[in-house]
């Protein structure tokens, strides 16, 4: 069990670069839960770490604040190492953290008192922009999730903080709370600050993230942009359709032949395409053309959560070592490292 | 540092007198039983309290109660209750320095002493009277090192101790034993000897007597008053490394 830690002055950061992680690892009891990770996240990125429950996406935005001292591994934020500059740095990020609360009889306008440093924003300004001026005199207990979670954006971004790590956000909230919390996260990434989000919510990760960073068991199984992890990961685009009576079966061969089309199947009087999204207009185009519009047509778009699961599934199917040699197979290191992000244990076993 | 710890230290003297637990134990609980046990024995003099008044005797022993509540049920409760829900995780996280929570701990526990034992005096005044000190400086010495200890005591036990529920019930367990024993119950001469040995190696019985002796006119105490110093010296260290994990 290594316990050394690489130089982080070896860690060559760019001008734009807000976190640098190179082989983080981190055990409890033992075990690890954070197995080799290395991240990048540059200044104005709104980044996502994805997985399921126990994936160690926390403990590893836990490390990166310096709430955590890693077992192994190098890591620079804003410039300084978390593991040894945790009190310069901490001031620095604005956090939201999971499982946290405030002392229940703090009130609103306390809490901000509070956590208002030297030179802090205004406070009221804050709380007005997250809806929470009315509550400026109640305590902590009598909020709502959604209040508390927006309390909590509040309180993290009052000290102008350089970078937002934002963990499970939505856990818990109604819809409405839900909405509320997620138009308060997209008002961020508009004003260009640097995000880092930890979610099992794939819908916020996929409405709010530049890019997202997929993990199983502390290891990082693949990076990119939602639409990029969509299109290399999930089942295809599904197009279903009665068959019309007034169709001929040419029309089943013309689908066939239709740009970005993989299969096409005919049972029981129900057609079924399945293709990349592009097919979805050229199958539509086709159909329009041959007069036989079905009024019983429905498309499947594939999700970020479908491409989750698809990897998942291909990472279960193959083990651990299969997790990462799926992502090799497919060519995902050379860009999960262009991306900024790419997987250690990979790295190590092509190196 | 100092502007976050001053803000800090602002926002837990609020929330202490917010705090239903330490209204109960640490203000009214004391001031209470100290005015049911003070007429229980009447006010003349009697051989059972060394000759002193009983309700003298107990006025001067129940600032003790006081620093007992303090240390042994409203810090544990409240930082156990702080890690237990995230709290300490949320001050770290947002830049306050590890030291600053404890060292706010520390003075709100002896601003809740203080203050407590103003209000017991106070209630006691009209009612009993307070008895006039012999030894203004020993009983000085033994009430701030004895609040000093105790509430390191409350900050170690609220640094080791896994939840709120376990605090209280640890809290409770320590402080009614203490309570009895230490100086609200009966005087050491109405005790069984059994009792009383038990007792001598109370700390708290300790502090009652670094501070009850020297007021009353009954001894310097100064063995007590040794104990008390050792025992703020011991748990004031022990406190500060654990709340610097």
């Amino acid at each position: 069990m290594c316990k050394r830690r690489p130089d982080v002055s070896l860690i060559a950061m760019t001008n734009t670069e807000v976190v640098t992680v190179r082989g983080l690892r981190k055990l409890y009891g033992g075990r690890p839960v954070v197995d080799g990770v290395d991240l990048d996240v540059h200044e104005g990125e709104v980044v996502g770490l994805i997985g399921a429950n126990g994936a160690g996406k926390t403990t590893t935005v836990e490390c990166i604040q310096g709430l955590r001292r890693p077992d192994a591994g190098a890591l620079r934020v804003l410039g300084l190492d978390p593991a040894t500059e945790a009190e310069r740095l901490r001031p620095l990020i604005g956090s939201q953290l999971q499982e946290s609360a405030l002392p229940d009889r703090l009130r609103v306008a306390e809490a901000v008192e509070l956590f208002s440093p030297r030179g802090a924003r205004d406070g009221d300004r804050l709380l007005e922009q997250f809806g929470l001026v009315e509550r400026r005199r109640s305590a902590f207990a009598s909020l709502s999730g959604g209040e508390r979670q927006r309390l909590f954006l509040v309180l993290a971004l009052l000290g102008r903080p350089r970078l937002v790590i934002l963990d499970e956000l939505t856990q818990g909230l109604d819809p409405g709370a839900r909405r509320n919390v997620l138009e308060a996260v997209a008002q961020l990434r508009n004003d260009g600050t640097t995000v880092l989000l930890v979610t099992h919510e794939l819908g916020d990760a996929e409405a709010l993230c530049d890019r997202v960073v997929a993990m199983r068991a502390g290891r990082i199984l693949d990076s990119g942009s939602p639409a990029e992890l969509v299109d290399r990961h999930s089942r295809r685009a599904t197009i279903e359709f009665g068959f019309p009576d007034s169709a001929s079966l040419a029309l089943l061969e013309e689908l066939r032949g239709v740009v970005g089309v993989d299969e096409v199947e005919h049972a029981a009087r129900r057609v079924t395409v399945r293709g990349d999204r592009r097919a979805i207009a050229h199958v539509g185009a086709v159909l329009v053309r041959a007069g036989s519009v079905p009024a019983d047509l429905g498309v499947q778009i594939p999700s970020l959560e479908d491409a989750l699961l698809g990897l998942l599934e291909a990472a279960e199917a193959n083990g651990h070592a299969g997790a990462n040699g799926h992502a090799g197979a497919n060519g995902h290191a050379a860009t999960n490292g262009a991306a900024g992000t790419h997987n250690h244990y990979l790295t190590g076993a092509l190196g | 540092m100092i502007t976050s710890f001053g803000r800090l230290l602002r926002a837990e003297l609020k929330l202490m007198l917010r705090d239903p637990l330490v209204l109960t134990f640490v203000f009214v609980f004391p001031v209470l039983t100290m005015l049911i046990i003070g007429g229980s024995f009447g006010t003349k003099p009697d051989p059972g309290f060394a000759n002193i008044n009983p309700a003298h005797w107990y006025v001067a022993s129940y600032l003790t109660v006081v620093i007992g509540a303090t240390g042994l049920i409203m810090l544990p409760v409240h930082l156990a209750s702080y890690r237990e829900r995230g709290v300490l995780r949320r001050f770290a996280a947002a830049g306050f320095p590890r030291w600053s929570f404890s060292l706010a701990q520390l003075v709100v526990g002896l601003v809740a002493i203080a203050a407590a034992s103003a209000v017991e005096l106070g209630v006691a005044a009209p009612v009993y009277g307070i008895p006039a000190l012999h030894e203004s400086w020993r009983v000085v010495s033994g009430l701030l090192l004895g609040s000093v200890a105790f509430v390191s005591i409350g900050v170690l036990l609220g640094t080791l101790l896994p939840s709120a529920r376990a605090a209280q019930a640890v809290g409770l367990i320590l402080f009614f034993p203490s309570f009895l024993l230490g100086g609200a119950g009966p005087p050491p001469r109405g005790m069984g000897a059994a009792m009383r040995e038990i007792a001598s190696f109370l700390p708290l019985t300790q502090v009652t007597d670094s501070i009850r002796d020297p007021w009353l006119g009954l001894g310097t105490a100064t063995g007590s008053l040794i104990a008390v110093a050792l025992l703020a010296a011991a748990a004031t260290l022990l406190a500060a490394r654990r709340a610097a994990l």
